[in-house]
């Protein structure tokens, strides 16, 4: 990451703090709205990070703006910000315009649809074409995160080739980019938490068994951040980084969960507390878009057909985290 | 500082360091050929002296030892690349592993000038093999309180005492004790030095143990008025503890730490090629995706490594999470074998399995225990 870079993320981290705060984003909860987060955050420009510079945008890569897929579900954001960027990077060669203010997901099949419930627009596959529709969303928002079982399709703006495939991994990759964020922000209010919270006459991270189970959560949620990275670090979405990346992220926020709301106590549950904002779309986000198993038979059939010799080979050659 | 993410950064291995990799296939491929998966099972446990020598003829051992030393002068993502492909191929290089992983650094670092004109040529022939004296019968996890003591004699020191779990100190000619050399172990890290102790020496007695597998790997090692001379000392009198931990990012950031099962790993998923259900990809993706980040992260280590840093807490991290993986490919691969009635498996697939099934319990023990590294990552987190 160049200085450039970390100027970038610093800023869209700032701008976050300041627009995606807990009281909206309960105010949200009550009632799903694009405003005032959307419009507040579509101001800063950031939407056309991945458009080409020839088309108007800031011509970022994929591994550039992955700070920034972070940053969002450290925050939290529950509007499909991620998405949007990555959808009008793929649009803009097409001439296909969308309304300043769309709000666009990534709608491959898929047991749950997270930011369907706010969404203006979605891309859907057929076969070998993506298509741009207007949507409303079919509702059924299980994690009250904003998300939805399925989307009414309207009318359609436009359509490129492009496979089922390559809409599920996007939005795979994408989500495990804001399910890492959101669990490694967990881990920091863990942390604080366990220094504050006193119990027996200490703060409960002077206890072994505290210290133990925190180990684990740091451990979980820094090798989840490494299989993301892994997966946008890449100029495309590559099956085999995705499917460690999802299966990687899903697998560890079964453990980061269950410690986080475990060294809270009862009132990490609480309304009232955040740590349920990100535990709830964390959760949501294991359901969607395919799970550990999903992409573990994935993962698993590719290293079965995959041409190596060792496991090693297959790891150098597929898996490889790169400074790029 | 905390550890995070950041603590890992993303490196590429330099070109330079992946050219080694074709020829070191092409070696082990030819002196491996006729060893089956079940020995090559062993790969870091395994002791082959002609194997080690062949391999150090090749300059192969003491690869990143500087040339005036014998090395090849090369760097830690040359050893990375090299060890990856002797581990995953399952060679055995017990012999010479302690020697070059650590003993090998910390006289570089440490030793006087004497010290390394003497051993690390030797270190790089492959003609000396080197043992860790470390624990003792009362000092496991709790290693400052070791008691094996050095006397300051006439000439020299005087050793008594006595380590164990010494893994091949009666196959090795060294070994590299931490010992303590004043005050008693109430005193804990302070007192502590580290010495070479010629295991020929008068008043020094090996005595294998035996393990439930049947093999013999470690052994007890007793010192009975063991004569030092003067230059046996490493380091500074009284730094043991610091140099031993410096040791320790050697010791635990290798990919050694996920790869002790891979031949199993390899010879099952080649047996899936033309017969598996949808239980057993799944075993086999989640695996695979434990792995990746792991590797990485091992390699992000060599880059602080190549930097001069001394990556102790990341280490301890990636060895906790890497032995969890080394742990579940045979319990995992059991419990798919297990699963099949209609099916008598492979039987060099069974004998591998049914070691590593043996064996797998103590990768979490070897190196430092789960809940000793977790103890330093919650150091590193700021709670302790
Ligand atoms: C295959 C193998 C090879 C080895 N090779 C070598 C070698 O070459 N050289 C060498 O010096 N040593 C070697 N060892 C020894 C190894 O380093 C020790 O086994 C290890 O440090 C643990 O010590 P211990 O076995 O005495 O267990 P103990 O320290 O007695 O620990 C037993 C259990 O108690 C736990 N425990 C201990 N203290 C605490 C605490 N404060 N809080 C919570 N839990 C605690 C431990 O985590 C462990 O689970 C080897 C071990 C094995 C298994």
């Amino acid at each position: 990451m160049s200085d450039d870079d970390n100027i970038l993320t610093e800023t869209f981290r700032r701008v976050l703090g300041d627009v995606v705060t807990s009281e909206r984003i309960r105010a949200f909860e009550d009632s799903p709205a694009l405003a005032p987060i959307w419009p507040e955050l579509a101001e800063t420009g950031f939407l056309d990070a991945l458009v080409g510079e020839e088309y108007g945008g800031a011509g970022l890569s994929l591994a550039q703006v992955f700070p920034l897929v972070l940053a969002l579900g450290e925050h939290a954001t529950p509007v499909p910000f991620a998405e949007t960027m990555l959808a009008r990077a793929w649009l803009a060669p097409h001439g296909i315009s969308l309304p300043d203010d769309a709000a666009v997901v990534l709608a491959p099949r898929s047991a749950i649809l997270p930011f369907a419930e706010v969404a203006t627009h979605a891309l859907v596959a057929d076969r070998d074409m993506i298509r741009v529709v207007e949507v409303t969303s079919g509702s059924n928002d299980v994690f009250r995160a904003g998300g939805a079982l399925t989307l009414n399709p309207g009318r359609e703006l436009g359509a490129f080739a492009g496979t089922p495939g390559d809409l599920l991994l996007a939005a795979a990759a994408l989500t495990s980019g804001q399910m890492v964020g959101a669990m490694a922000r967990m881990l920091d209010m863990t942390l604080n938490y366990a220094g504050e919270r006193q119990q027996f006459g200490r703060s409960l991270g002077k206890f072994q068994a505290i210290q133990q189970q925190l180990a684990v959560m740091a451990e979980q949620v820094i090798s989840a951040q490494v299989a993301a990275r892994t997966a946008l670090r890449s100029t495309h979405f590559e099956p085999i980084r995705v499917a460690a990346a999802k299966c990687r992220a899903n697998e560890a926020a079964r453990l980061v969960c269950n410690i986080a709301h475990a060294v809270h106590g009862a009132i990490g549950a609480t309304a009232e507390f955040d740590l349920q904002l990100f535990s709830r779309r964390v959760k949501q986000g294991q359901v969607a878009f395919g799970s550990e198993r999903y992409w573990a038979v994935e993962l698993g059939r590719a290293r079965v057909t995959a041409d190596c010799q060792t496991t090693a080979d297959f790891l150098r050659l597929h898996l490889m985290d790169e400074d790029v | 500082m905390t550890i995070n993410v950041d603590s890992f950064p993303p490196v590429r291995i330099p070109e330079e360091a992946e050219a080694l990799r074709p020829q070191v296939k092409a070696f082990i491929a030819q002196q491996l050929m006729h060893m089956p998966p079940h020995r090559r099972a062993r790969t870091w446990a395994g002791f082959d002296a002609d194997f080690s020598r062949a391999l150090a003829a090749q300059g192969w051992v003491g690869l990143t030892m500087p040339k005036e030393y014998g090395g090849a002068g090369l760097d830690a993502f040359s050893r990375f690349v090299l060890v990856e492909e002797l581990l995953a191929a399952g060679a055995p290089v017990a012999a010479h592993w302690i020697g070059d992983r650590q003993s090998a650094p910390l006289l570089l670092h440490y030793g006087t000038e004497a010290q390394r004109e003497f051993f690390l040529p030797r270190i790089c022939r492959g003609e000396l093999f080197f043992c860790i004296g470390m624990s003792e019968p009362n000092s496991g996890s709790d290693l400052a309180s070791v008691r094996t003591r050095a006397e300051k004699v006439d000439g020299g020191w005087k050793v008594n005492g006595q380590k164990i779990w010494t893994t091949y100190a009666h196959k090795s000619h060294y070994m590299i004790a931490l010992v303590r050399t004043s005050g008693t172990s109430e005193d804990r890290q302070a007192g502590l030095s580290q010495f070479l102790i010629d295991l020929s020496l008068p008043g020094v007695t090996v005595n294998p143990i035996k393990l439930g597998t049947g093999d013999t790997d470690f052994n007890e090692v007793f010192f009975e008025d063991v004569i030092l001379p003067e230059d046996a000392l490493v380091g500074t009198e009284g730094n043991g503890w610091a140099q031993v931990n410096a040791e320790l990012a050697f010791e635990r950031s290798g990919p050694e730490r996920i790869y002790s099962s891979l031949v199993l790993l390899d010879l099952w998923s080649r047996s899936l090629k033309d017969d598996h259900d949808a239980g057993d990809l799944e075993r086999l993706g989640l695996l695979v995706s434990r792995l990746a980040p792991l590797r990485n992260m091992s390699i992000a280590m060599t880059g602080l490594l190549v930097q001069g840093k001394s990556p102790v807490t990341e280490a301890a991290l990636f060895k906790d999470m890497g032995t969890e993986v080394e742990q579940a490919i045979p319990a995992d691969i059991a419990d798919a074998l297990g699963a099949r009635l209609d099916r008598t498996p492979d039987p060099e697939l069974m004998r591998t399995l049914a070691y590593l099934m043996q064996l797998n319990h103590v990768f979490s023990l070897r190196g430092g225990t789960r809940e000793i590294l977790r103890g330093m990552i919650a150091r590193g987190l700021g709670l302790r």
